[in-house]
């Protein structure tokens, strides 16, 4: 039985929460132009947790201590977790109303955040992977309780069954994880990678409780495994980040079909070299069956079809940032540039570049 | 008659309103394009040269001083080459820097073990290693190659080698040149690549300055500046053919011929005296290095002059990287540089 509004919102809140609802039934009404949340800086290298609708109207920009990476966006309440860049010890709680900065979330004792998050499916329940800097790089799982709809308090952690854990996502069953390992031990207060000879990345899937279900790697063991997506049907795509030579070829992309090996996504071996071994954001749009993703240091954009592999958008976009899926396609984000909307329709696909401040977004982006 | 002057003069600023748009597209069409154009033309003269000499009808001196021409448009070209040569791996394919286990070496020595009768389709599908100018190099000037002996060994590869880099110049131009393409992309906007002509211009500078920083580094590592201050005078580009300075100085003036072009922009005027002056002290302490790079790195007499040099790098450097790209508001690196 999932958890309804009231009860996040704790009965002692009861009538300011109907109030709030109503609030934000209105504000998600707006349909036609969905909210983009992202961490983002300003010329002054100021920090911000933002939200914009994509028609280019500010929601908020919320100023905060330390540089964001991903959002955890509530099922159910208008809230979302920014989460601190690695090795950052804080996440902010923010009210998407209005930006309001509910919680600043610290990391306990010996850990820090790696950039990623997810709220579970009813919504009293927060993941995030962390780093034990006590055994640098050994992966964990944190777990967290969301009370009152506005706090969130560490209830417990469990291994991530491997090195270096980055970005999770829900599998369909809303109950497993998967996650990504990067493989790469670093110290805590710095983003210094100290075993690039004997990184152990890996793909895990887990219980939340902390069950691992299964562990695959791939063949290069210096293929950070750092970012992934899943679609409707279970489908899984990560993207990886190489650290040995720079004129190697090796599998960027990869996928895990439900219930086949972790492989290699098949992409030519001109579009790998255009990626300059690193991957950014990963996005898979599950109605067209398409996957999307920024290889910012190659300044490239690309989206495939997740079934045929086949190429629909191969382009270049200076330092292309976050990518989320909307109705008719996909939203990017730049560190350096304007954001780009690529309208995706069986006919061929449109790019449009949209109305939002140019410029300083962070790697991911989420759509909500 | 004074207004018709007046309204063309109207009109004409109009069309050319935007001084950004202006550089940029001056900068494409005056700058960028010609130095890849030089580059393919070098790389034609290397392929002609290389061929004649292979087959006996020039000297040896001929083959090296073509090398000397093409290594130099390829410096010139480095600040410059934003596109197309920039992607993929293709700059890696025209010049394998830094070597640090010397691999071009071993890797060249092995494929023509392997194919004692390397044909042009095995080199195309060889690494990158062997590919060019600094397999060239190795076999026309390492002291262990007998090329005037073995020229039946080495041969293929020279010609092989000068084809695959005429090939890779041609494409280059093309994306260039052709419709919709690089040049294009960088006078009219917007387009596939930019938004407008501030993106395309901080495409531009994000080039130029990444290889000020990489004139550092080609000159700090043979200093020995990676390695606790012990020379490394065979990590020096280009030692083999003891060019490393020249090297240095054409791709300096690759870069200053970017600033050139954007100085006009600049709102605040000691900020350009001061990058003129770096641009100066950096070309003047290079004009006067006494020898090769690789033997004065080893010099104890030179040490002071070669870390004045990278002083001087090093301001040159911040300031583009930071004062320039505040002056003109432009952002250089977010994920790119520094991402997760």
């Amino acid at each position: 039985m999932p958890l309804t509004r009231r009860q996040l919102l704790g009965s002692g809140a009861a009538v300011a929460a109907v109030a709030a609802l109503g609030g934000w039934t209105l504000w998600s009404g707006r349909g036609q132009s969905p909210l983009l949340l992202s961490a983002r800086n300003d010329a002054a290298g100021k920090h911000y947790a933002v939200g914009y609708f994509l028609d280019g109207q500010r929601a908020f920009a919320t100023p905060v201590a330390e540089r964001c990476h991903d959002i955890c966006r509530h099922p159910l309440l208008p809230l979302a977790l920014f989460v601190g860049r690695r090795p950052s010890r804080e996440s902010y709680l923010v009210d998407l109303r209005d930006g309001t900065l509910l919680q600043t979330l610290r990391s306990q004792p010996d850990r820090h955040f790696y950039g990623h998050g997810v709220f579970h499916h009813r919504g009293q329940w927060l993941y995030t992977t962390e780093n034990d800097t006590a055994e640098p790089g050994r992966g964990v799982l944190g777990r967290y309780r969301l009370e009152n709809g506005k706090q969130l308090i560490h209830d417990g952690e469990v291994s991530t069954h491997g090195v270096g854990p980055h970005q999770l996502a829900w599998l369909p069953d809303g109950e497993s994880l998967v996650i990504g390992n990067g493989g790469i031990r670093t110290e805590g207060g710095s983003r210094e990678e100290m075993n690039l000879d004997a990184m152990a990345p890996s793909l895990v899937i887990m219980d939340r409780h902390g069950e691992r279900l299964s562990k695959e790697t791939l063949p290069q063991q210096q293929n950070s495994i750092r970012h992934l997506a899943v679609a409707s049907d279970g489908t899984v795509i990560t993207g990886q980040q190489y650290h040995g030579p720079a004129w190697d070829s090796v599998p960027l992309l990869a996928i895990k079909r439900p219930g086949q090996p972790y492989q290699p996504f098949p992409v030519s071996n001109r579009q790998l070299a255009m990626m300059k071994q690193y991957t950014a954001s990963i996005a898979i749009h599950s109605e067209k069956r398409l996957v999307a993703m920024t290889a910012p240091r190659g300044n490239r954009f690309f989206i495939w079809d997740l079934d045929s592999a086949a190429t629909v958008v191969d382009v270049p976009m200076a330092d292309c940032a976050g990518v989320g899926a909307v109705p008719e396609g996909f939203a990017v984000t730049s560190g350096q540039g304007k954001c780009r909307f690529f309208k995706c329709q069986a006919g061929g696909t449109d790019s449009e570049w949209l109305d939002l401040p140019a410029a300083w977004w962070d790697n991911h982006m989420v759509i909500g | 008659m004074q207004r018709l002057i007046l309204l063309i003069t109207t009109l004409a600023l109009a069309a050319c309103s935007d001084p950004r748009q202006e550089v940029t597209a001056q900068l494409a069409d005056q700058v960028l394009l010609p130095a890849h154009q030089q580059w393919l033309r070098s790389n034609e003269v290397l392929l002609e040269t290389t061929r004649a000499g292979c087959a006996g009808e020039l000297a040896l001196a001929e083959i090296k001083q073509a090398f000397h021409q093409t290594q130099s448009a390829w410096s010139h070209l480095q600040p410059l080459m934003v596109g197309p040569l920039s992607e993929g791996n293709r700059s890696w394919q025209v010049q394998f820097w830094p070597d640090k286990r010397n691999m071009v070496a071993r890797q060249t020595e092995s494929l023509l073990d392997e194919a004692p009768e390397l044909d042009q389709q095995q080199l195309d599908d060889a690494s990158v290693v062997v590919q060019g100018l600094t397999a060239f190099e190795y076999v026309l000037f390492d002291e262990q190659v007998a090329i005037r002996e073995r020229r039946d060994r080495y041969c293929p590869l020279l010609v092989g080698i000068a084809r695959h880099q005429q090939a890779l110049s041609a494409e280059v131009v093309t994306l260039w040149q052709q419709p919709e393409g690089m040049l294009e992309q960088l006078t009219t906007f917007p387009n596939g690549r930019y938004a407008n002509a501030d993106e395309a211009l901080g495409g531009i500078l994000r080039v130029q300055i990444t290889a000020v920083d990489t004139l550092k580094k080609k000159l700090g590592t043979p200093m020995g500046r990676l390695n606790r201050g012990v020379p490394q005078p065979y990590q020096a580009e280009a030692w083999r053919s003891r060019r490393s300075t020249e090297n240095l100085i054409a791709s300096l003036e690759g870069a200053q011929a970017v600033w050139e072009r954007v100085r006009s922009l600049v709102g605040d005027a000691q900020l350009v005296a001061d990058i003129d002056e770096a641009y100066q002290r950096v070309h003047d302490q290079l004009d006067a290095l006494p020898a090769p790079l690789m033997e004065i790195v080893q010099d104890p007499d030179s040490q002071a002059q070669l870390q004045s040099l990278y002083q001087d790098l090093d301001t040159l450097e911040t300031l583009q990287q930071s004062d320039l790209a505040r002056d003109l508001g432009i952002q250089l690196g977010f994920n790119a540089n520094d991402g997760d």
